[in-house]
């Protein structure tokens, strides 16, 4: 039972967030009520139906009815009736569900503006998202439960992907129209996501006492080792896992090498890679991410894009020299010597890189010239992929440093720099170019291409001298 | 003519944390023999093994691998095998592809893959990836990725480790079948059937008190 203490904590604790939060977040609504540019509406919502789709994706991949370690062992194989084991997880799901829902709507309106009746639009809007927010969690217990629901989920993602596909290629058409909805439309829109969320949420509070155990120990599984990468701050340990978890049970069609000596290295990560059709499709669809962001009217959030997308596509064709640099076993078995490993390594990264970095400027108009930034940052992309795939775990013995700010461990902050320092430094020439747009970007070019190759040659000559 | 040893390490002494792990071992081995290393668990076979592939230093002694002191180079690991701990497996490929690997980065192998995979009793899992079989049949792929290379010696750390009785028989035939074409085998076992059945030369290391 609840002593007045506990009442007191809670009661203070939203009194003292409601005053931290409640000014800037009266701006933010008072910032909402503007005409929105029709040119910019339909990229802004391409780029909510993609954090929509992520959010779906997230969800699915979760579970997302999972239990804590002595509950998964405990109490869900006891005779306690399902849905009593799993009411805190049900309420963790509906806070996650209405925080993601409220931001989601905040995303909605500040696309598409509230030039009047913004009480009205918002509120709409609010209601759209809560119940995109708990209607796609209730679609992920129901999936969670029955395979029929998980494929009606799955298909609802890639409707999703579709839509923000069509959203972003369709111009300025959908923006003029969406615009200026008349607020009867909005309101009947928002009537009719709750009714179909408030739909989908009992059927799941039902399915709730259905979820298969395997299926909830299997979810629990998976958060157990996300945990612990996150307690241990330890995330190349989680990665692995996913890996791993990929490929075990699973058959495979074994063809023989078309090259030999060292380049197998290289051609094993091609090979890896074409394995997993569906992340490389999510790599090729990313690079028109940044266009959207432009489109948007969100050029900081762009050039993120375009930095962030570039070093996930090199970083995600380094896991052999991730593997050999977790365990050089196997690569003493090859007898391939380190620094030529680690040549032929650079490969797989600098061209996937090149290919991302160059289709995403092409993609965003900025014509062919600035696409060749693509390919000449491609070996610098290697290099900082290279390093983060050969890092060390965290050094959590490290220092922490205290700033007025707050406490930075330097441990995790290091791990996090490393890969991505070298990246940006030998991006600079690039940068420069995209900044200040000379008329003549081929000296810059010229440079990028310079020190991508110094930077690649050195690293590969200094780093690979470590032994395997 | 006298036959140089394949190995020959005198008075080796290795200290770990302050403590003595190996005093004044001394181990020969010539091409075509066989040797087990054996002794109880903490009697320090596997820091042997180590030493000899170059991955532990000792404080005192003297170890030639091939007529040059052992180091971790891949001029090195041409010539020497290390079989230990299970390897971490490359993602995304079957066990047959990562036999072909080895064959194909050494541009030659010791044997086809096929009568590889046959041999090791792997013939019907050569398309799964390594993580999908159990204990014993990963140690399996593990030895074969090191018997289907070219090498002169095998280093190996509790080869039995996971192995069913009937698979240590064969890999018993295999072991010396290597050695009769002229490679030397040392391995730490606690097996002393497996060391028997294949004709190995015993020493025995006793844990430094």
């Amino acid at each position: 039972m609840r002593r007045w203490q506990d009442w007191y904590t809670t009661l203070l604790t939203i009194a003292v967030v409601l005053a931290v939060v409640g000014q800037p977040v009266a701006s933010l609504l008072g910032d909402l009520a503007h005409q929105a540019d029709p040119r910019r509406v339909g990229s802004g919502l391409a780029l909510v139906a993609v954090a929509y789709a992520g959010y779906l994706a997230l969800v699915r991949m979760a579970g997302p009815v999972v239990l804590g370690a002595a509950d998964a062992s405990w109490r869900l194989l006891s005779p306690l009736p399902r849905r009593t084991v799993l009411g805190r997880t049900a309420r963790a799901l509906l806070v996650v569900s209405v925080l993601g829902g409220l931001v989601l709507g905040v995303a909605l309106v500040s696309v598409l503006g509230a030039p009047d009746l913004l009480p009205l639009r918002l509120t709409a809007a609010l209601v759209v998202g809560l119940g995109a927010g708990l209607g796609g969690m209730a679609l992920g217990v129901l999936g969670q439960a029955l395979p029929t629901w998980d494929t009606r989920l799955q298909a609802l993602i890639a409707v999703t992907l579709a839509a923000a596909v069509l959203l972003a290629v369709s111009g300025s058409g959908p923006g003029r129209t969406l615009t200026a909805l008349p607020a009867g439309l909005t309101g009947a829109l928002a009537c009719c996501a709750a009714a179909v969320a408030a739909f989908l949420v009992r059927r799941a509070w039902t399915a709730l006492d259905r979820v298969p155990a395997r299926a909830i120990l299997a979810a629990s599984a998976r958060s157990g080792r996300v945990a612990q990468a996150t307690v241990t701050l330890d995330p190349g340990a989680l990665t692995w896992a996913v890996e791993d978890n990929h490929w075990r049970g699973r058959a495979l069609r074994s063809r023989r090498w078309p090259v030999s000596g060292a380049w197998t290295l290289a051609w094993q990560e091609a090979r890896r890679i074409t394995r997993r059709p569906v992340r490389l499709a999510v790599l090729a669809g990313a690079t028109a991410l940044p266009t959207l962001a432009v489109n948007a009217g969100l050029p900081q959030v762009a050039a993120a894009l375009v930095i962030a997308g570039a070093l996930i596509a090199s970083v995600s064709v380094t896991s052999g020299a991730r593997r050999d640099g977790d365990n050089p076993a196997l690569l003493r078995m090859l007898a391939v010597g380190s620094r030529a490993a680690l040549a032929v390594r650079a490969l797989p990264p600098a061209l996937l890189g090149a290919c991302w970095l160059g289709a995403a400027l092409w993609l965003s108009g900025a014509g062919a010239w600035w696409s060749l930034f693509g390919p000449a940052c491609g070996p610098v992309l290697a290099v900082g992929a290279l390093r983060m795939a050969r890092r060390r775990p965290i050094d959590n013995s490290m220092p922490v440093i205290d700033t007025p700010g707050g406490a930075i461990p330097t441990g995790p902050l290091l791990w996090a720099l490393t890969g991505v320092d070298l990246a940006l430094l030998g991006c600079v020439p690039a940068f420069l170019a995209l900044a200040v747009r000379p008329a003549d970007p081929l000296p810059l070019l010229a440079a990028q291409m310079v020190t991508g190759l110094v930077l690649l040659g050195g690293y590969v000559m200094f780093s690979g001298r470590r032994p395997a | 003519m006298t036959v140089e040893p394949t190995i020959a390490a005198h008075d080796i002494q290795v200290d770990l944390g302050g403590q003595a792990v190996l005093r004044e071992v001394d181990l020969t081995a010539a091409p075509g023999e066989i040797v087990a290393v054996i002794g109880e668990n903490g009697a320090g076979k596997s820091t042997l093994l180590r030493c000899l592939a170059g991955l532990e230093t000792p404080a005192t002694g003297r170890i030639l691998v091939l007529g040059d002191p052992p180091t971790d180079t891949a001029t090195f690991w041409r010539e020497v095998a290390l079989t230990g701990d299970e390897p971490a497996w490359y993602p995304g490929l079957s066990v047959q592809e990562h036999l072909e690997l080895v064959t194909t980065t050494h541009r030659d192998g010791r044997m086809d893959v096929g009568a590889a995979l046959a041999a090791f009793d792997l013939g019907g899992r050569a398309d799964l990836h390594p993580l999908t079989l159990s204990t014993g049949q990963r140690q399996r792929v593990s030895l074969a990725t090191a018997l289907v290379r070219p090498s002169r010696l095998l280093l190996l750390d509790e080869p039995e480790r996971g192995l069913d009785t009937a698979f240590r028989d064969r890999l018993a035939d295999i072991l010396r079948e290597y050695a009769v074409r002229g490679g030397a085998v040392v391995m730490a076992t606690h097996d002393l059937g497996l060391a028997e059945a294949c004709g190995a030369r015993l020493v025995r290391l006793e844990a430094v008190r």
